[in-house]
């Protein structure tokens, strides 16, 4: 649906709601345009829903109706707030002006949000009547949903079909594409800002304390146990940084969702053992240029450094 | 403890070469035999760190051998020498050198352990040694909380620890007043004549004479002549042999630093010689 164009005449519909299976068919339409507030213009996927529609509409409503009629819309209740929106306000919505009358959540990213409208009124504001985006299929409790699917898959021409399932595993995958090259560059930047700085804490600790690993040396310290102290203090110093990080990824995890910024933060296990074994690798990598310099120091320093 | 032979013979150290070449040792031999102390002076630049850091196995002479109880040291391959350090020699430095961050009897203690004993064993056997030289209430204060005299005596704590043959101290009393610095020489003293350990001091210190078996003089990377010091029975200073006044007494030769104490000797030998 992200980003994609799609236009169903309604004979499309009628076909589908003939197949056997189906229990009843939603069309709806979807545009991505802005939600104005004011000056603040959040960016927005509006769907326009019919009359009573049995799905396709927000499926947690915090305040207000949960169905948009004529002249109406419900926005997601993270935008409203942070534009100071109530029930009752007008937004602008593909250019025309909407009353609030409801409040929905789960409906927001962190780059937009989802609004809702009338199929009528985003008809009119389109100029095209009879022709849909999309079509949501609501399948007789005995079916099971692929099955349907294929049926009006092989059924009903130029049509693509795909289970509630399937849809979204297609979204998250379209979403994510977009984003990892950008999520990708910022880990590659946060982890070089990571091997610098403990990069550069442990071989300035090392150089700091140069005389002392002389010293040792010289009194007969294996170079590997020097190294030994060296990694140390790098593992130190990562799991330092990384429980501090751990610390303040709680709190503003405890925090965002009480400023009402559309994001979320989830600590999660597979998260955890990821970015443990990075910073296993930049203490790995730090390490190297303290243990070049202590393989270079000479144990006669000891007499001649002072 | 074990007791070794430390034994160079003809060894130079050479660096550079060609127009750039200089020669920081010369064709330099020395014995020292287990108890004996040898002092080796000589002027700023004689190459005594030089020497220092042959004799400690830290640095491998241009031509000669270091022996060390029969086995040559100086031809051995780099990856021994280290465990030679731990457990032959103990060091004692100017600076007295400490890890900062650790105790005193941490300080002892990770030495013990480098040389492979077990973290409770190690700190056992360096409070033992602590406590001998007097430093049993100072274990565990820092460095910076110890007077001069206490820090030189941890160095020569960690310097014992490993139960070493041979002691080499750079300029031990060097940054110690003259009390302290005298409380040092009769701690090396004792190392050496109660222990059985051999100690060469390189110092510019002409008070440690006083404690030296003998006085080595190192200039231009050479030896230019051998003073042989021994005590006086009477009054107990430190004197060169062949300055000294000499009587033979029941087969021994004794030294006196002057006529008095001869006489003195002469007078009640047995209130001298236990």
């Amino acid at each position: 649906m992200h980003m994609a164009s799609s236009s169903l005449p309604d004979s499309v519909r009628r076909k589908v709601k003939a197949v056997t299976g189906v229990a009843s068919v939603t069309p709806i339409l979807y545009q991505s345009n802005y939600v104005v507030m004011g000056d603040e213009r959040n960016l927005a996927y509006i769907i326009g829903l019919p009359e009573k529609a049995e799905i396709g509409g927000p499926w947690k409503v915090s305040s207000g109706l949960s169905l948009p009629g004529k002249g109406e819309a419900i926005i997601d209740l993270n935008v409203a707030e942070k534009s100071t929106v109530a029930l009752g306000d007008e937004v602008e919505i593909l250019g025309e002006e909407f009353e609030v009358v409801g409040f929905s959540e789960e409906t927001s990213s962190l780059v937009n949000s989802v609004a809702f409208i009338s199929i009528q009124d985003f008809e009119a504001l389109r100029g095209s009547y009879g022709t849909f985006s999309f079509l949501l299929v609501k399948v007789d409790e005995v079916e099971i949903p692929t099955a349907v699917a294929d049926r009006i898959q092989s059924q009903v021409r130029d049509v693509s079909v795909q289970t509630r399932e399937a849809f979204a595993s297609q979204e998250r995958k379209v979403v994510k594409d977009m984003s990892t090259d950008v999520i990708t560059i910022m880990n590659l930047i946060d982890f070089l800002i990571g091997l610098a700085v403990v990069a550069l804490t442990v071989y300035t600790a090392t150089l700091v304390r140069r005389a002392e690993y002389g010293m040792l040396k010289a009194l007969g310290a294996r170079n590997g146990h020097l190294y030994q102290t060296v990694l140390t203090q790098a593992l130190l110093s990562v799991a330092f940084g990384f429980a501090i990080g751990l610390g303040i990824t709680f709190i503003l995890s405890a925090i965002v969702p009480r400023l009402g910024l559309n994001m979320v933060l989830e600590v999660s296990g597979a998260s955890l053992i990821k970015v443990g074994s990075l910073s296993l690798v930049i203490a790995g990598i730090a390490a190297i240029l303290p243990i070049r310099q202590i393989t270079g120091l000479d144990p006669a320093m000891v007499f001649r450094d002072r | 403890m074990k007791t070794s032979t430390l034994e160079i013979s003809h060894i130079t150290k050479r660096y550079g070469s060609g127009a750039t070449e200089v020669v920081a040792v010369q064709d330099v031999s020395l014995s020292v035999a287990p108890g004996e102390i040898v002092l080796i002076m000589g002027p700023s630049g004689s190459g005594k760190t030089t020497l220092l850091s042959m004799l400690g196995a830290m640095l491998k002479p241009t031509e000669g051998e270091i022996h060390l109880n029969g086995d040559i040291i100086s031809a051995m391959i780099e990856n021994r020498l280290p465990a030679i350090r731990l457990h032959e020699f103990g060091f004692i430095f100017q600076d007295f050198n400490l890890l900062s961050a650790l105790t005193a009897l941490e300080n002892v203690a990770i030495v013990a352990e480098l040389a492979g004993v077990k973290g409770s064993e190690a700190r056992r056997k360096a409070t033992n040694v602590l406590t001998e030289l007097g430093l049993k209430e100072r274990l565990n204060f820092l460095p910076e909380k110890l007077s001069g005299g206490e820090k030189q005596r941890v160095a020569i704590a960690r310097a014992l620890v490993n139960d070493p043959a041979l002691i080499l101290a750079d300029e031990p009393t060097a940054n110690l007043d003259s009390k302290i610095g005298r409380e040092i020489m009769r701690l090396l003293r004792s190392i050496a004549k109660d222990q059985g350990r051999s100690v060469v001091i390189v110092s510019h210190d002409q008070r440690i004479k006083d404690i030296a078996d003998r006085v080595l003089w190192l200039e231009d990377g050479e030896f230019k002549e051998m003073v042989t010091m021994a005590t006086d029975p009477v009054c107990g200073m430190g004197i060169e042999r062949e300055k000294a006044i000499k009587i033979e007494w029941e087969g021994q030769l004794l030294y006196f630093c002057a006529q008095g104490c001869r006489d003195e000797f002469a007078s009640h030998p047995d209130q001298f010689l236990n």
